[in-house]
């Protein structure tokens, strides 16, 4: 299962590429079957290997806030008990 | 006031509304409608008129009457757009009345695309519809630039009682980056100022006047027309803007206006990081043109590079200017592809190249 999601609005989106740019494992393309009401071709995640992490540059680097990062939590081991107590 | 992150198109709305923006018409065209979206939203808030009419040929004449009673009135487009509103750009010019316009220019010709171009350069700055009569067209650069002008263009349209357009493209309106907007200035209450002696507010108690573009009589229509171009020679006196980059030990000048002028800088900076020595003359108003400053640059540069996002057309007033003082050479992208800067720098390279070739071709002895 991913670590990461995102949602991508499609509206918003004038398709300048910057988050493509900043994903490191490449993972987002612009999409050529779409167009938005303005008439721009909206970026959207292509992972098919589950690869995103999450990590949020994505939205970080998007001027018009458009990418919003989910991240599945992953519940802490307890750390192992070294020695024990007498 | 504080620096915010802004869109171009919402920048250049917000900064018409303070400046006392009273009427605005338009109609959707990417990549100018975040501007009329601004407009929608904000211009009703504050009790202003806001009006989409059904294509840009109503828009234009929506203008012409409210900018006759003397308001400040404002429409914006992009290039197809720009083309529908000719027929009624001329009749404002034909009637000395004051109005601004934003074109967002995108690429073309016909429906073209909706990426940032400056194919429209001879269409606005030669004036675009019928009749002999020039707009002032100021081009900026980056947000606070096309803050700055738009500002600038109802002032300068009121002054001299003539159209002012804000020339930018695709790339400016949809950049986000910090800026700063103006304080918010009062409109104008009729009781605070009389209307212009030309506006038309009403005959109560006055005979009527009458705002028009029609002078049957040759003789008239002369008249009105050198009226009219002795107001433009004035403009060319008073209102030429630019600015230069690195161009005070510079052997090469590169000319651009606009994003081309943007990307054109990082080229500079780029060639003189290579030990060029090599400057940026960037034209802020390309009606009027800076003529006399071109023609000073260029009796004491080797050669300039004129960079545009079209095929040439700013390039052939920058020969008129140079008038054969130094060698002018273009490099452009079309269809609404802007160029990298490392494209430019290998312009300016190829310009430095065949300039010392010519030299050394000076130099050599003539073989008998």
């Amino acid at each position: 299962m991913p670590i990461g999601r995102i949602t991508i609005d499609t509206e918003g989106c004038k398709g300048c590429t910057l988050c493509a740019t900043a994903c490191l494992p490449r993972l987002l393309q612009t999409d050529t079957t779409y167009l938005n009401s303005l008439g721009y071709h909206p970026t959207r995640l292509v992972d098919p290997a589950g690869q995103c992490t999450g990590c949020g540059l994505c939205a970080v680097i998007c001027p018009d806030a458009c990418i919003t990062v989910y991240r599945l939590r992953v519940a802490r081991q307890p750390a192992a008990r070294v020695g024990t107590l007498i | 006031m504080t620096r915010e992150l802004l869109k171009g198109n919402e920048a250049m709305a917000e900064a018409a509304i303070r400046v006392g923006l009273q009427a605005y018409f338009g109609y959707p065209i990417t990549p100018q409608t975040e501007l009329l979206e601004h407009m929608a939203r904000r211009m009703p808030e504050l009790g202003r008129v806001f009006l989409q009419a059904e294509s840009e040929v109503a828009v234009i004449n929506m203008v012409y009457g409210a900018a006759c009673t003397g308001a400040r009135v404002m429409t914006s487009s992009s290039s197809p757009g720009m083309s529908l509103m000719m027929e009624g750009i001329s009749y404002i010019a034909g009637s000395d009345v004051p109005c601004v316009l934003i074109d967002v220019m995108r690429g073309g010709p016909g429906l073209g695309n909706i990426a940032p171009s400056q194919a429209d350069y001879f269409q606005i700055v030669k004036g675009g519809g019928h009749g002999d009569y020039h707009l002032i067209v100021l081009a900026p650069a980056t947000v606070q630039e096309a803050i700055d002008l738009t500002c600038l263009a109802f002032d300068l349209a009121e002054k001299y009682r003539t159209i002012a357009v804000v020339l930018t493209d695709g790339n400016v309106g949809q950049l986000m980056e910090p800026a700063e907007l103006p304080p918010m200035r009062p409109i104008r209450k009729p009781a605070d100022q009389p209307a212009p002696a030309w506006a038309l507010r009403g005959a109560d108690a006055r005979p009527k006047r009458v705002v028009s573009s029609i002078h049957l009589l040759p003789e008239e229509e002369e008249t009105f027309n050198l009226k009219l171009q002795a107001r433009l020679a004035e403009i060319r006196q008073n209102e030429v803007r630019f600015t230069e980059y690195a161009l005070a030990d510079a052997d090469y000048a590169v000319v651009a206006f606009g994003t081309a002028g943007r990307v054109s800088q990082t080229a500079v900076k780029q060639a003189r990081a290579r030990g060029l020595r090599v400057g940026l003359f960037r034209p802020i108003s390309l009606y009027p043109f800076p003529e006399a400053q071109l023609a000073e640059l260029a009796s004491r540069v080797k050669g300039l590079l004129v960079v545009e996002m079209n095929s040439g057309q700013m390039v052939e007033d920058v020969r008129l200017a140079v008038n054969g003082r130094a060698p002018v050479k273009f490099y452009g992208r079309m269809g609404g592809v802007v160029p990298y800067p490392d494209e430019v720098l290998e312009a300016i390279e190829k310009l430095v190249a065949a300039d010392a070739r010519a030299q050394t071709a000076l130099a050599a002895p003539r073989s008998a």
